[in-house]
């Protein structure tokens, strides 16, 4: 999958040099952060066997929701925010439960969410267009992807990351030392080496445009939560036991139905993150906002490496996906391409990208 | 003497981090019915991979003659054409398809010869085939609605219609009754009576007694032994296999029992709107071994399943726990955490994770005792406690893996096992409720079992076994509840538990006296 980023990123650099533009890079840290930030809530109702369909729906509706309170019934954007993750919150929990408790799959709750939410999106902005501030004064809202940490700030924060991420590597390296499973200390060195060269390379990029963007951090925020709770807490090893076996879970004292719950309740504040972020880089809530994301995100979590029967999957994985096909929207964006075009090569890229690695896997 | 019909010359097979096979050599003559005897482990799947081709040539050392000439099989069809079948533990017929489809499936006549399947040819084929070897089954039936034993004989038509002359048989008897295992056996003898020669791998040493002429025993990936089976005797195969003598079949050492840990007082049970247990009452104490035996659909894993909260619906009766009310609407995640913890005879389905490791599975069961309960399910698990407790059960039932990290998928069925009891230990119970832990595991695996209940015992914890293998019930309890039809039909302590009044109460036709 690597190979592939860097195939995508070559071809957009030759076909357009602004792709690789500074200017071009920060709006793909945000489209990519976007993308992956509701990919990360993805990943764990994935890693359950569950999907969620409604999430784009979602997205549109939260962010709405947000924007008509402070457009129309002119709430601080804090507060406004503030009262759509709850409400999101209280929508998954829901769901959730009806899963669970009432053993209704989770493809036909979220296909019925994905039309609802989408109705009551554009029932709740009435059809029209509602900008996430009033009056074009900068808010809360509108800044989550129009402002950009200082030069100095960005970079600092850069190096804190870089060295934690060493720090983890080196620790991981230790423990297989001790477990006497190493051997790959020079792989862990490796990937340790790329990301941080990539980490600082996008910083400095960032910084000669205006800084590092908003969304990038809080992208990761998420995913350093998302990581710890997959790999480090109980509830993280009980969503990968579900997936992988969840009558095995079951008799093995895994509170099946509040983990999946839990899962639903997570993916519900993602989603509604997600709404504010996607909703201030359009501007406004409009009905097109949310659209289709859903499917973005199954995309990246499977081009990442996990599988749809649950049980398996990384956070990088999801983050690499994202990536991908972030860069390939806003590159052939970039190009011009016509939006036709742009849903058929999303799709085959999709297609092809698992074929693949399904074949590399197999030949493993 | 004419070269063997097919030989093994001193293969060696190395997976990753294992040898599976070190040098097996080993033959069959034509006609002959050979048996292959050997602890999980012990080389016994991968030598007839090997045969068969699914282990193709230039992937292993050595050599397999048929007919005495060197042959390199790239895959099971190769092996097909020399004539060697294979019949799997796990049947490979497609359920929804009738049983002649099933056996020409992958080798469809057609009509002369074009694309469109001939299928009165297949049912008239089938059905010579089929009444050929005897084998009272309907061509035109689902394999679906066949019991498992029929599915087995339809498997070895099958093989039959492919010209078979050596049919590998692995674990036939498995999942078999005893009257279908009498069944299958007379018509391998039928079959070796036409001159097909067969090789039968078993646990089960009854069996290999009953039907083979030779037997072969193997151990770690060695073969150690090839005798007549006239010459030879169960305990000296059993020493073959695991490399020692083995004494006692069942070491069991019973204590003093302590207080009651376990009560269940005149305890109905629902499903489906059916009763499934009715008026259970029973009593386990601490540092003993109730034993529960039944005919099957008798209740004994329902009775397990609901008092571990996994199972029905009570309409009557209590469960104390350390005395303390348990259910009548509990979780298992509920149960563990007070202390009961169930081992299910299905450990594919009820017990393992497959694709994850070995460390993953352990400690399923106990990750609360690895966070700071102020957080719950969302702290941060203490890597160092956790390997370091994995360890340790890993060492202390002999887990045979290159190490905690090897997915639990590819283990035999006595280390996986394993890994389900470490899984249990690590809760820390106070009562163990055993379903058929023994099921398809080896001599040295199950004596290792028994040993671990032993050392449960001893430490106080007290153990409910269920087991269909009267012997291992009689064995290894101090106590025995015989379930009937869902009810008590006896409760017999060491004394009186012979195999006839055992069997007497699981019909329900003991005399009062017993009666508890």
């Amino acid at each position: 999958m690597p190979l592939a980023l860097l195939a995508i990123f070559a071809f957009f650099a030759i076909q357009s040099p602004a792709f690789l533009s500074s200017r071009n890079l920060s709006m793909l840290g945000i489209e990519v952060s976007i993308t992956a930030v509701l990919a990360l809530g993805m990943f764990l109702v994935i890693l359950l066997g569950q999907i969620d369909l409604s999430a784009g729906s979602g997205v549109g509706l939260i962010g709405g929701i947000a924007a008509v309170l402070i457009f129309q019934h002119a709430w601080p954007a804090p507060a406004a925010l503030l009262l759509s993750v709850a409400v999101a919150a209280i929508i998954w929990l829901s769901m959730g439960t009806l899963i669970v408790k009432e053993r209704v799959p989770s493809f036909i709750i979220t296909l019925g969410g994905l039309l609802v939410f989408r109705g009551l999106h554009w029932l709740v902005i009435d059809n029209a267009t509602i900008p996430v501030s009033r009056g074009g004064e900068a808010n809360f809202y509108s800044q989550l992807t129009t402002y950009y940490l200082p030069p100095l700030v960005g970079t600092l924060l850069a190096a804190v990351v870089i060295l934690a991420i060493g720090f983890v590597s080196w620790r991981t390296f230790q423990r297989q030392k001790a477990s006497g499973t190493a051997g790959n200390g020079e792989q862990i060195f490796l990937q340790f080496f790329v990301t941080a060269q990539l980490l600082g390379l996008f910083v400095l990029v960032c910084n000669a445009y205006r800084g590092l963007p908003l969304p990038v951090v809080v992208l990761g925020v998420v995913a350093f939560l998302i990581y710890a709770l997959t790999t480090q807490t109980p509830f993280g090893r009980y969503l990968y036991a579900i997936g992988g076996n969840e009558e095995a879970a079951v008799v093995s004292g895994v509170p099946v139905a509040r983990v999946t719950i839990g899962a639903f309740l997570i993916m519900g504040i993602i989603v509604a993150v997600t709404g504010f972020l996607q909703t201030a880089y359009s501007g406004a809530s409009t009905t097109t906002v949310g659209s289709l994301m859903e499917l973005d995100a199954v995309a990246a979590c499977v081009i990442g490496g996990t599988s749809l029967r649950g049980g398996r999957g990384t956070v990088g994985g999801v983050l690499l996906g994202a990536l991908i096909m972030a860069a390939l929207l806003n590159g052939m964006t970039l190009l011009a391409v016509s939006p036709e075009a742009k849903y058929i090569a999303r799709g085959l890229v999709l297609g092809l990208a698992v074929w693949a690695d399904v074949r590399l896997s197999r030949r493993k | 003497m004419s070269a063997p019909l097919l030989a093994a010359d001193r293969l060696i097979k190395r997976f990753p981090g294992v040898i599976a096979l070190n040098g097996v050599s080993f033959d069959l003559r034509a006609g002959e019915m050979h048996a292959l005897c050997g602890e999980n482990g012990a080389g016994k799947s991968t030598l007839i991979k090997t045969l068969s081709g699914i282990h193709p040539a230039g992937s292993y050392e050595g050599d397999i003659l048929v007919e005495g000439k060197i042959v390199s099989f790239r895959n099971s069809k190769d092996a097909e054409t020399h004539g060697i079948g294979v019949i799997y533990q796990e049947l490979a017929l497609v359920p929804e398809m009738t049983v002649a489809e099933n056996i020409f499936l992958g080798n469809e006549p057609r009509i002369r010869g074009g694309i469109l399947i001939d299928w009165k040819k297949i049912y008239d084929q089938s059905k010579e085939l089929l009444d050929r070897f005897g084998l009272n089954i309907d061509p035109a039936a689902k394999v679906n609605d066949l019991g498992i034993g029929h599915q087995q004989l339809v498997e070895i038509a099958k093989a039959m219609s492919k010209h078979t002359r050596v049919l590998i048989l692995d674990e036939p008897t498995a999942a078999l009754t005893e009257q279908e295992v009498a069944v299958l056996l007379d018509i391998l003898r039928d079959l070796k009576k036409r001159g097909i020669a067969l090789i039968y791998i078993s646990h089960k040493l009854d069996e290999v007694f009953a039907i083979a002429d030779r037997i072969t025993t193997l151990r770690d990936g060695r073969s150690i032994t090839t005798l007549e089976a006239t010459q030879t005797t169960k305990s000296e195969v059993i020493r073959h296999m695991i490399g020692r003598p083995l004494d006692d079949l069942f070491p069991r050492r019973s204590g003093t029992a302590g207080p009651v840990i376990l009560s269940v007082k005149d305890l109905t049970v629902m499903d489906d709107s059916k009763k499934r247990l009715e008026k259970i009452s029973l009593e386990v104490r601490a540092g003993e071994v109730l034993g529960i035996g039944g005919l099957m659909g008798a209740g004994r894993s329902e009775l397990l399943l609901h008092l571990f909260g996994a199972y029905g619906e009570r309409r009557a009766g209590e469960v104390m726990l350390g005395g303390q009310a348990l259910g009548p609407k509990h979780s298992p995640t509920e149960s563990i955490r007070r202390g009961l913890v169930l081992v299910s005879e299905d450990r594919k389905r009820y017990g393992l994770v497959l694709d994850q490791a070995i460390g993953f599975n352990m400690a399923l069961s106990s990750l609360q005792d690895l966070v700071r309960s102020l957080f719950g399910s969302f702290g941060l698990i203490d890597p160092n406690q956790e390997s370091g407790r994995n360890q340790e059960h890993f060492q202390a039932l002999r887990i045979k893996a290159p190490g905690l990290s090897t997915p639990v998928g590819t283990l035999s069925g006595g280390n996986q096992q394993k890994v389900v009891l470490a899984k249990a230990m690590m809760t820390r119970p106070k009562v163990v409720l055993l379903d058929e832990p023994t099921r398809g595991i080896d001599v040295g695996a199950k004596l290792e079992v028994y040993e671990l209940v032993n050392k449960l015992t001893d430490a106080g914890q007290a153990v409910v076994l269920v087991s269909s293998e009267l012997p291992e019930l009689m064995g290894m309890s101090d106590r025995i509840l015989m379930l009937a039809d869902g009810r008590i039909g006896g409760l017999l302590n060491k004394a009186e538990a012979t195999q006839e009044n055992l069997l007497a109460a699981a019909m329900g036709n003991l005399p009062a006296r017993n009666l508890s």
